[in-house]
């Protein structure tokens, strides 16, 4: 029937549409999260990657220096995302809403947060040294259908965040918050003339979104390693899925985080792992020419 | 006259506003009394809406005092404010586009005083504009002129407000619909609330008024009740049109 050289690429090609699934999976979530806070405050967040990280080393911190055991990985997600949550809150807060007094805020808050994505970065050296940390798997072993073999983890991270995505989801349309969160990013006046407090609408917005990159950061730091750079990368990554799928529009992100996930790992896999980011900034530059409102942008 | 006393819901004393470099308001003091129904008249750019806006929070640079059921509200949050009952009805609506007009009257209900009335609210909303509850699954952008500027008034109404500052409620409206959003707002006064409304220059603004203020280049240039406005030359020819 076929010859063994055509079924070994078959399940090359299987193993290359896992790796772009998982990964796409995660580039979502943590879009869905920037793309959220965008178009929520029209603000940009440059620290963005640095969450990612501090999701990873605060797991890490756990799991390793506390030597945390209790109910594996759901204890430690228990823990760090509320965390997550109470560190997006506060720096928004102490820091970005202070900002949003002044004129010209968007761009000071860009820098604000470039500032702080350096002080993050040497935080993280100091801290944690620049050695390479990683996560263990959330799941070991391995499925096997016939030939064919999947590595739990990658399946758990591929229910995971698309798990992720499905609260938020279903968070904005079916609570109050949720509602006023849509509601200030449709229109702004309109939700302060109904007496939404749009000041902790902003800071919930940026909280749930860092909880987002957070909860990214400790999913692929099991597959992948963290330093203190990584963040950089990540918010590249997040930054290009988000200009892609359109700014501002969640299900462009989504669309876009799995386009390019399954791009990174076919060419990957094509011409080597270094190349992905080279065909990442080509994509970019592509989308800026052709379609700088993204796939699904309003445009402006 | 026998004097029955009733009580002042609104009292705004030496009120300026500013926007940036440009003085919009001109110590302007308006009060308005609980039941009624009292109506600012003015070319358009002379600063009726700032006034409306001051009172409900949404102008920035204002001095003065404003005090609502005796108590001073000047410089509070919109959210507070649209707590203790007051709600501003814009004039360009400020719907939420992408959302449906169930979901816009339920953010209408957002604030805490609000929320244990909303479904009392909503009943109560369906009854005075029937047409929007064969549309409550229609998104906000897709309503007619006509009908988006019937959901800003009842996503206002949905606030449980006692007082209303309604913005122009008949701008770029057919004389028919015009007549059915005065006398919607007529019925709502009837129910007990208490209504200040921005007009710029129509004749059947008077049956609804109980009284009647001018403003003129950010002051008010004349206060009196309906019989009053209507002797006014300078009025009649300028403001009601006849």
């Amino acid at each position: 029937m076929f010859s063994e050289d055509t079924i070994l690429l078959l399940y090359e090609i299987t193993d290359v549409i896992i790796a772009g699934l998982s990964m796409g999976s995660v580039y979502a979530l943590m879009a869905v999260g920037m793309t959220l806070v965008y178009g929520v405050t029209k603000a940009f967040n440059f620290a963005y990657g640095d969450f990612f990280n501090m999701g990873g080393y605060f797991a890490w911190i756990l799991i390793f220096g506390l030597g945390f055991q209790f109910m594996g990985y759901l204890g430690v997600l228990i823990i760090v995302m509320p965390l997550m949550f109470a560190v997006g809150y506060a720096l928004e807060k102490l820091m970005i809403a202070p900002l949003r007094k002044r004129e010209d805020w968007e761009n000071k808050v860009m820098m604000l947060t470039l500032g702080l994505a350096l002080f993050l970065t040497s935080l993280y050296t100091v801290v944690f040294g620049v050695r390479m940390k990683s996560l263990p798997p959330i799941w070991e072993g391995t499925l096997e259908i016939g030939q064919l073999v999947f590595a739990y983890q990658d399946i758990m991270i591929f229910v995971l965040s698309l798990g992720g995505i499905g609260l938020l989801g279903w968070m904005l349309n079916n609570t109050r918050i949720g509602m006023a969160v849509q509601a200030v990013a449709q229109n702004p006046v309109g939700a302060k003339i109904v007496g939404i407090p749009k000041e902790r609408i902003f800071a919930s917005t940026f909280a749930i979104s860092t909880v987002m990159v957070g909860f990214g950061g400790i999913l692929l730091s099991q597959k992948y390693f963290i330093n203190p750079m990584s963040g950089g990368t990540i918010m590249i990554k997040a930054w290009v899925v988000t200009a892609f799928g359109g700014m501002g529009s969640i299900r462009g992100g989504l669309y876009a985080a799995f386009i390019i996930g399954m791009m990174e790992a076919l060419v990957g896999w094509v011409f080597g792992l270094s190349y992905g980011i080279i065909a990442l900034f080509i994509l970019l530059i592509a989308t800026l020419v052709f379609r700088p409102q993204g796939l699904m942008g309003k445009g402006g | 006259m026998p004097v029955i006393w009733v009580m002042t819901m609104l009292s705004v004393r030496n009120l300026n506003a500013y926007y940036g470099e440009s003085h919009v308001l001109r110590d302007v003091a308006v009060s308005v009394k609980q039941g009624e129904v009292v109506v600012m008249l003015g070319p358009n750019g002379h600063g009726k809406s700032t006034l409306l806006k001051s009172i409900c929070g949404l102008v920035d640079q204002i001095t003065g005092r404003i005090n609502y059921k005796e108590e001073p509200i000047t410089g509070m949050a919109t959210e507070n404010i649209v707590n203790l009952g007051l709600i501003y009805i814009a004039e360009n609506r400020e719907l939420f586009p992408h959302m449906t007009v169930l979901e816009n009257l339920k953010l209408g209900a957002y604030a805490k005083n609000a929320r244990p009335h909303e479904k009392g609210n909503l009943e109560w909303v369906f009854d005075l504009f029937p047409r929007l509850v064969e549309r409550r699954k229609q998104l906000a952008s897709t309503m007619s002129g006509g009908e988006a500027r019937m959901l800003a008034v009842a996503r206002g109404l949905m606030s449980n407000a006692d007082f209303l500052c309604i913005d122009e409620p008949s701008l770029g409206l057919q004389p028919s619909l015009r007549h059915e959003i005065f006398s919607i707002i007529k019925q709502i006064s009837k129910e007990g609330k208490t209504v200040l409304l921005v007009e710029q220059n129509i004749p059947q603004i008077t049956e609804l008024a109980d009284r009647i203020y001018v403003m003129e280049e950010g002051q008010i240039s004349f206060e009196g009740d309906k019989d009053e406005a209507l002797g006014n030359e300078h009025l009649r020819e300028i403001f009601l049109g006849m």
